[in-house]
This record gives structure tokens, sequence and C-alpha cells, in this order.
């Protein structure tokens, strides 16, 4: 277990040292090829790790780190079916965008680089995954940042590229904060960072520090996980390559705060205040984000709000108490999303780096009949479509959050319904508009690249999993054998139960909200409708404006924080910096100068002038002493 | 005591005025050595005549150290004085004022 556990985290780390160091002197089939089997090593060894430790929970000992007073992390692996599970799908995804990246970067010079951070990343995901210590775990918090500010500016030539790395580093670094106060909160408290140690004293805690932990954590996860009011970063990110969207900004790294807080469920489930403002920040940022995504014309954009939020749900999910749910649809999300930007990526390489769903139209889909399926069922489970997996992800989170009762649960559900609704229309209007029909804007080029096969091919099984994924965890009204809530059983907090609501009813009712979705859709862009009604709003109006850009919350932040901080940046350097402490630093330097200048005609060159000056210094002590003596 | 010590004090004086006007007032650097010699032997002298009035040892052991720095002193300055007059040709101490202000 530990041999299997240490080659799971080891493997992507050496391929990354690999390529770092040696990369550029490699060819470029060999560097591909490392990259590739790190990975695919890496999933085996989660498989094997999953079998091996079936529905156990096991702590297991890899280094001891460092120790101070009685301050001790070490380098644990915490290793239980959440985790377990959280394992093979990353290395499983991972594997699939490292085969995907070979294709789509065969016209990149940097593919040392590229697949070195790729193999980092997947490292720091995987101590995520894994870590027993918060320290350690912070660890694999700080790397996963790294990398993804690394490979969002990774064409670094082009300075807006740049600009958005940074952004997305400093608007998680905010978030960090409510990491770092929250460990130390922790270590006051209970003494401990291991996950294992906190979880078994849990009842230590009081429901006031459980509260202010709570939300400690899901400030840390609001940065991570792009929630309000700290999403803004994450529609710039699409500035990377978009595999990297995939693997980064869609499947893993944003959900790090959904995991997080789901590892430390039973210190939110002490306070009823922590988990209503996490389903807060869900259900808004849900609603929000799905409004946003209606306003974009960039297929990235559209799938990056629809990205913030679907993991606004699984925020939701977890404040309802479904740990179960929350994972669910976490998997079915890293599924169909990373399919869903993977196939973007072929469309937008095919079409000459073409983002604008208003310029690609229905010679895409004849173009590229097997893009355009996959797409598509990634679309249906974006959608909530019957039966793909979405529907029934989501539809557990729907269900948990409606029968948590209670008013703010219920306006939530309301608001997480809605949302659904939106999720369909602009899932569906993204295919309607980008694969079928004239385009309503005349594109750059008619020409379409034919784009390598296996690029396309390896993602059927995702394209596999994105439609079946709900097998997982089939609820029971569809003679399901919820098999993932019966692996997920031993977690701790992920045993709750619901009643109170017909399980059908909900069920029956969010697939009419997909109905009422679709419909929407079809009538607004579908192919029957006429062309020029299909063609994006007037970018002049009001609402547009809103929706396009996010409701503002980029100038509302650039007003309200990044004009003043540079105003007072301004108003440091010129006048405390400049004007007083290098004037003072100035004024005794020129002081000093002069009294130099002065000093310097004593020192005549004349042997004699110093010789005399010496002997009346001596002649001078000569009287005092004398005076003294009389 | 056959020599009052106001004598001695007064011969001291009167050498180490010569020695300091030779000092300052010659430019060749081995008189201004010469006039050091003299000044550090007035000063002895003054010792000695001290020691005799007082008819304590100190003053005669202070001579011996006088002796003993002087030696030193003009040892190093004679090497000096060699350097000086091989990088220069001259012996005149004001072409030597590479430290002037």
């Amino acid at each position: 277990m530990q041999a299997n556990l240490s080659l799971l985290l080891a493997l992507p780390l050496f391929g990354a040292l690999v390529l770092a160091l040696l990369g550029r002197r490699l060819s470029r089939p060999m560097v591909e090829r490392l990259a590739c089997a790190a990975i695919i090593a890496a999933f085996i060894a989660a498989l094997t790790a999953l079998a091996g430790a079936w529905g156990e929970t096991r702590l297991v000992p890899l280094f001891p780190w460092f120790s101070a007073g009685g301050f001790s992390a070490s380098m644990d692996v915490l290793y239980d079916p959440l985790s377990g599970i959280m394992a093979v799908m990353v290395t499983f995804v991972s594997a699939i965008i490292h085969i995907h990246s070979v294709g789509y970067m065969r016209g990149d010079e940097s593919y040392a680089r590229y697949f070195c951070y790729l193999n980092l990343f997947v490292f720091f995901m995987l101590v995520i995954t894994l870590a027993d210590n918060l320290a350690f775990l912070f660890l694999g918090w700080e790397g996963v940042g790294f990398c993804s500010y690394a490979l969002i500016g990774f064409w670094f030539a082009d300075a807006e590229r740049t600009l958005a790395g940074r952004k997305a580093f400093v608007m998680t670094r905010i978030g960090d904060v409510g990491f770092l106060i929250a460990m130390a909160l922790f270590f006051a408290t209970l003494g401990t960072l291991s996950l294992s140690g906190i979880i078994a004293s849990v009842s230590a805690l009081s429901v006031g520090t459980a509260t202010a932990l709570g939300l400690l954590l899901l400030w840390a996860a609001v940065g991570k996980s792009a929630q309000l009011p700290l999403l803004v970063w994450l529609p710039d990110a699409m500035a990377g390559p978009t595999p990297v969207s995939a693997l980064i900004h869609a499947a893993t790294m944003v959900t790090a705060g959904v995991y997080l807080l789901m590892r430390l469920f039973p210190v939110l489930a002490l306070s009823q205040a922590a988990l209503a403002a996490v389903g807060a920040v869900g259900a808004v940022t849900a609603l929000f984000a799905s409004f946003s995504a209606l306003g974009q014309r960039d297929i990235k954009r559209i799938l990056a709000w629809s990205t913030i939020s679907q993991v606004g749900y699984m925020f939701l999910g977890i404040a309802a108490g479904d740990l179960c749910g929350g994972m669910f649809h976490l998997l079915a999300h890293a599924f169909f999303k990373s399919l869903l930007f993977m196939g973007a990526g072929c469309v937008i390489q095919a079409l000459h780096e073409e983002h604008d769903i208003f310029r690609m139209g229905s010679r895409v889909r004849t173009a590229m009949p097997p893009v355009f399926l996959l797409f598509f069922l990634g679309a249906l489970a974006l959608a909530a479509v019957p039966p793909a997996s979405g529907y029934f992800s989501k539809g557990r989170i729907l269900y948990a959050t409606l029968s948590h009762g209670g008013g703010l649960f219920t306006l939530y559900w309301a608001m997480g319904s809605l949302a659904a609704i939106l999720t369909a229309l602009y899932t569906f209007r993204l295919v309607f508009v980008a694969f079928f029909g004239d385009p309503a804007f005349p594109p750059k080029t008619w020409d379409i690249e034919p784009l390598p096969r296996f690029m396309i091919h390896v993602l059927w099984p995702l394209g596999a999993l994105a439609l079946l994924a709900g097998g997982l965890n089939l609820p029971g009204n569809f003679s399901g054998a919820e098999w993932l809530s019966h692996a997920l059983r031993t977690v701790p907090g992920a045993d709750a139960e619901f009643h109170g609501v017909s399980e059908l009813a909900v069920s029956l009712a969010d697939a009419g909200f997909c109905a009422v979705g679709l419909f929407l859709a079809w009538m607004l862009y579908g192919p029957r409708t006429a062309p020029g009604r299909r063609g994006p709003a007037d970018p002049e109006r009001f609402a547009h404006r809103m929706l396009r850009s996010g409701f503002g919350l980029d100038a509302l932040y650039r007003k309200t924080v990044l004009t003043p901080f540079l105003a007072l940046s301004g108003f440091m350097r010129r006048v405390v910096d400049e004007g007083a402490v290098d004037a003072a630093f100035m004024s005794q330097g020129v002081l000093w100068a002069r009294t130099s200048m002065a000093a310097r005609r004593l020192a005549t060159g004349r042997t004699s002038t110093y010789l005399l000056t010496f002997l009346l210094g001596l002649a001078a002590i000569c009287a005092v002493l004398l005076a003294k003596g009389a | 005591m056959i020599v009052p010590l106001e004598h001695i004090l007064l011969l001291a004086f009167i050498l180490f005025l010569m020695g300091a006007v030779c000092a300052l007032a010659r430019r060749n650097l081995v008189m201004i050595l010469l006039g050091l010699e003299v000044m550090l032997n007035a000063a002895g002298i003054a010792f000695v005549g001290a020691s005799l009035r007082w008819m304590e040892m100190d003053g005669q052991a202070f001579v011996l150290f006088i002796m003993g720095v002087a030696a030193a002193e003009i040892a190093v300055g004679l090497a000096l004085l060699v350097y000086c007059w091989r990088r220069s040709g001259s012996l005149d101490v004001n072409v030597f004022s590479r430290l002037k202000g």
C-alpha cells in the first residue's frame, strides 16, 4: 500500500523533474511518451490502490517533514474512499488530457516546458487529494496555483495572457489567506493539523469556533474554486492552452476547494451558520454564472462561466450535507466539462484560433462529425438531459437541498432550479449557434484544418462517461444501486439520509426544468429560427452588457480595489518614499558632503603644518596640565 | 645633586625647542628625522633629571624605553626615506603631498 501510494505521488513528480532538467535535450517523441507514461502509470497505481484498500480508511506514513515545538507536520497520506476515488478521477482525466495535448501542442516548440508543468500539476493535485496534514495539503494547494499561473501565461510573449496568469495567481492568493488563518486556528484549538486528528477530536470544538473555521475554509475554497466574490479570474484564465483549461480550470484544480470542504466536512457540519453560508455562495454563484454564460460569444468563456456555475452546485450539495451528491457532481462534471473543453479546443484549432461561436456554424459539424458528437454528449450532460450523467448528479444535489428543509434551503433550491433552466438554455445556445445553421458573421477563413485523429478519438472514454457516469450513483427510484454512496459511506459525514420529499417528484421536476431550457434554446437559437434573429444581441443594450461582463464585477473590483490601490501606491512612491524617506537620506548626505568640503582645507599636504599643529596641541595640553597643577 | 633640576629642565626645554624648530623649518626629510631625534633626547634628559631629583628609578627606565623606540623609529624612518628617494628622486618633504585635501 505504502509503495503503491509512493509510486502514485512519485511518478508525476519524477516526470516533471526529468522534463525540467533534461527536457530540452530529449527528442519530442521522448518527451511526449515520458509525460504520458508517467501519468498512465500513476493512473494504474491509483486504481490498484483503490482496489487494494476498498472501503477502508488508512493513514499511511510516507516521510516525516518537520517539527518545531509542539508543531509537527509530516508527509502522510490519509487514504479513504473519498481520496481514493478522487485520485483515480484526477489521474484518469489527466492521462486523457496528456494524450490529447500531444496532438494539441504538435505545432508548439515549448512542448518540454508544457509537459513539465502538466506533470508537475498532476503531482501537486495528487498531494491535495491524498495529504493527511493540512500543511502538506497546503503545499499541493500552492503548487497547483503556481502551475495554473505558469500554464495560463504559457504563451508569455503575449502580455495579455501573462496578465491573466498574474490575475489568477493574485486572486487565488486572497483565498489562501483564509486557508492560513484556518490552519492557525486549527492548531490553536486542537493542537494538530492532521486531517485524521482533526476529525477524531472534532467534538472538542465549540459551535463558535466551528463557525469561524467553516467560514475561513469557505473563504479558502471560494478563492480556489472561483466562486463569488473571487470568481473573476477564471474567465480570464482561458488565455492558456485549451487542454490546460480542461485539466486545471474545469476538471481538477477548481474543484480543489470543494474537495477541501468535503475533507473537513465534520467541522462544517457543527455549524448551521457556516453551512448556510456555503449554500448561499453556491446558490448565488450558480445562478450568477449561468446568467453570465448567456452573454458570452467566446466558446471557452461560455464553458468557463458554466464551470463556475457547476462548482456552485457542488458547494450547494455540501451545504445541504450531501457529501456524496457533491462528489458525484464533481466526478460527472470532471468528465463532461473536460470533454467539452477539449471538444472546443479541437474546434478552435481546426478553425485557425477562432473563438467566436457566431463565426462557426454548421460547417464545423459537417467537417468534423466525431468532434460534434463528442461535444454533443458533453452538452447533454452539462444541460442535465436525462439520462446523461449531469442529470443524476445535479438532480441529487437539488433533491438534497430541497429535502434539507427550511425556508433558506428552499430558496437555494429555487435558485438552483432556475440556474438549471439557464444551464440548458446557454448550453444549447452554444450547440445550436456553433454547430448549426449559417454563421451570423463571416468567418476570417472558411478553411478547416484537419486534426490528428488520435487527438479526437482519445476523448471517447470521456464521452462514454459523460453519458453513463450517472450509473455511478443511480438513485433508488431508478432501481439504481447508489454505488458511490455505498462506497463513500465510511467517509466522515457522508452517511446522511434524505427524506421528506419525494425523490421521484424532484427528478421529474429537474427533467421539466431541462425541457424548459431546451425549448427556450430551440425557439431562440434553434436551426429553424430565422438567421437574422439568431445573431448576438445588440452589444450596446444594458442587459447584454451586464451579462457579457459578468455583471460588471471586474469593473467593480477595478474601481473599488485596483484604482484606489494604484493611487495609494503612487502616493506612497511620490510623497512618502521620494518626498520623505529619500529626501531625508539625501539631505543627510549633502550635509556630510559640505562638512567634508570645509574640512579638506585643513589637509594642506605640507608636513610642517601637520607638525606645527601637533606641537601646538601638545603645548595646549601642557598648558591645561600646568593650570590644573597650579 | 650638584646641578639643580631647574637647569636640567631648561636644557631639556632648549634642546626640545631646537629640535622642533629643526623639524618644522627644514624641508629635507633627513633633517626632519634628526630634529625628531633631538626632541626625543630632550625628553630623555628631562626624565633623567627628574629621576635624580626624586631618587626614583622609573624615570631612568623610561629613558631606556625612549631609546628603544627611537632606534626602531629611526630604522623605519630611514627605510621609508630610502624608498622615497627611489620613488621620486627627491628628499624634499613638500614633494610628498598626495594626501592634500
